[in-house]
């Protein structure tokens, strides 16, 4: 049997910032053509995890691996085939075409420049001719923010890239460039089998749109991304117990954390709109459904409840949904076993 | 205060009857000034970027003495290129005291620092995610260094054009390296300096426009790409 080989394969990888440990990844492979989030906390280590898989760093030690060879920083075997949007990207002091077509000049891809610029502007929604002036010949500084992250975007599509790694695409911009971003990625993927590697902290589009979701915290990468993770600090009451309280007097409770500022995993394993007793080891708190989402995996329903400020996600079939008529804005208890949390 | 509009209405005769004192000094201001700025533009531009990109031992060290060579006093230079290029100095052989190489000698060294300091500003001021934008659209390392010099371009060409400014007005190397010598080495400022002493305030006052005419041109395509960067 043929052995496929991912896109993607890291092993023993570490990276430090001042001698900081900021990523430590032992084993990941990302297949080609797949789409893969990665959500985490801030400084979690996503942003620094795109950037060496984007070739623009080298790790401190351990090895990357694109296609089955070594890839480094400026390796010609890589490098044309991967672009990566920044969180924050800036755009080079020439005009919009300019711009889109920089990625094509690099690797010498003249041919029907201004026909490749343009459908890609298309992609992200940036008609090249729209309300009658040329939106191509536009200087950079004419452009507002939301403008700006899909021009970026453009640029990175505009080659047809291999892989295409987006740091948190649709943080900065309002909701119909978020839109046109979202669907500008999906569309790369469909038409010419780009691979995309997304960190957001849109968990529902990710939710929606992967077939993989990496969770990351402080540094590892862990779990399938669909666990419900409660970062600390964690305080001890009264009467021993430990947990964090919310602002209306609920309490998470959980064992002893391995130290205050760990995160527990937490496995939801039901949720029910009575105050029944489900045991003396089961933990109770009362929600409020936000929103219903499919998991793309596995054609269940994601409901996420809202807990204080905490949110809480159970995975749920069509059948269970409809027959405790769960919709958002819902009251709802969920249950969970402080026995089984787990700690990272 | 009559000889300054005298001499005011004398230049624009000379000027625009073609006289061939005031424009063999024109043309020798531009030649040397021209020689000058060229090397020193393509030696100043690459060193001045590696000195505002690359962080290395002793930068702030290099940075300290690039920019106290911007204020080289331009006798000083005179008086260092005459010594290295007449006929006792080591570079007497090469019989260039008192030609117009000799004076673009000096005016390099005089140029050279400033382009090199305000290049590695313009690069130091550079966007820090733009090196990282470059990377992550594909490029290589030749690319890369070409695209931040390209983004950079306004900062460096003002800093040009500042050093093509001071080389234009300078008047202590064309004095001590040329030697002022009429259809030869007379550059405008030499002839300024010359003709004053002479009580020709004509002649003075003509060159003295066309170096504010120049410096004019200096400043306001220092102003125009200010203001495109």
């Amino acid at each position: 049997m043929k052995v496929e080989t991912p896109i993607y394969e890291i092993r023993s990888l570490t990276h430090l910032y001042a001698g900081k440990p900021v990523l430590d990844i032992n084993h990941l492979r990302i297949s080609d053509s797949s789409i893969v989030g990665i959500v985490g906390p801030n400084g979690s280590g996503k942003s620094t995890l795109l950037r060496l898989l984007g070739l623009i760093e080298r790790p401190s030690s351990g090895e990357i691996y694109f296609n089955g060879r070594p890839a480094k920083p400026f390796s010609n075997d890589s490098r044309l085939h991967i672009t990566m949007l920044p969180q924050d990207p800036i755009l080079m002091k020439r005009s919009v075409s300019g711009n889109v077509s920089f990625g094509l000049k690099l690797r010498g891809n003249r041919d029907d420049l201004e026909g490749r610029v343009n459908q890609a502007l298309e992609m992200v929604g940036l008609d090249a001719g729209q309300a009658g002036e040329d939106f191509s010949m536009r200087p950079w500084y004419a452009l507002s923010g939301g403008e700006v992250q899909r021009v970026a975007l453009a640029a990175r599509l505009a080659p047809r890239p291999k892989v295409l790694l987006l740091d948190e695409p649709t943080a900065n911009v309002d909701a119909v460039s978020a839109q046109m971003i979202k669907e500008a990625a999906i569309k790369a993927r469909k038409e010419w089998g780009t691979t995309l590697i997304i960190a957001s902290h849109d968990w529902q589009w990710l939710h929606e749109i992967c077939d993989n979701i990496l969770h990351m915290f402080r540094g590892k990468v862990f779990g399938s991304g669909r666990e419900n993770i409660i970062f600390g600090p964690w305080r001890k009451f009264e009467d021993g117990a430990w947990g964090k309280m919310l602002a209306d007097n609920q309490r998470i409770r959980v064992p002893e954390p391995p130290d205050k500022a760990s995160a527990a995993i937490i496995d939801v394993f039901s949720v029910s709109e009575d105050e029944s007793n489900r045991g003396r080891d089961i933990i109770c708190l009362s929600g409020t459904v936000l929103h219903l989402s499919l998991d793309k995996g596995t054609g269940h329903v994601f409901v996420t409840l809202a807990v204080g400020i905490h949110t809480f996600t159970i995975s749920m079939t069509d059948q269970q949904i409809q027959a405790q008529g769960i919709y958002p804005g819902k009251s709802l208890r969920i249950h969970y076993s402080p026995d089984r949390i787990k700690w990272v | 205060m009559d000889f300054l509009l005298e001499g005011f209405f004398q230049a624009l005769h000379l000027l625009f009857t073609g006289n061939d004192e005031t424009y063999s000094a024109i043309m020798a201001t531009l030649k040397v000034s021209s020689c000058s700025m060229g090397c020193s533009l393509i030696m100043g531009i690459p060193l001045g970027f590696c000195l505002g990109y690359f962080d290395f031992k002793r930068k702030k060290i290099v940075r300290i003495i690039v920019d106290t060579l911007m204020a080289f006093p331009t006798v000083f230079i005179g008086l260092l290129v005459y010594a290295l290029l007449t006929n006792r100095g080591p570079l007497g052989d090469m019989g260039l005291l008192f030609t117009l190489p000799g004076i673009a000698i000096g005016q390099t060294i005089l140029a050279l620092p400033i382009v090199i300091g305000l290049s590695a500003t313009a690069v130091e001021a550079m966007d820090k995610r733009l090196q990282m934008a470059i990377m992550s659209l594909g490029a290589d390392r030749g690319q890369m260094f070409l695209s931040c010099l390209w983004e950079c371009r306004h900062g460096i060409l003002a800093g040009a054009v500042a050093a093509y400014g001071r080389v234009m007005t300078e008047v202590g190397i064309s004095m001590m390296v040329g030697g002022n010598i009429k259809w030869h080495t007379r550059t405008i400022t030499t002839a300024i300096a010359l003709e004053t002493n002479k009580g020709e305030f004509a002649m003075g006052v003509a060159l003295g426009l066309v170096l504010l005419a120049i410096a004019f041109c200096v400043n306001l395509s220092i102003s125009f790409l200010r203001r495109r960067a």
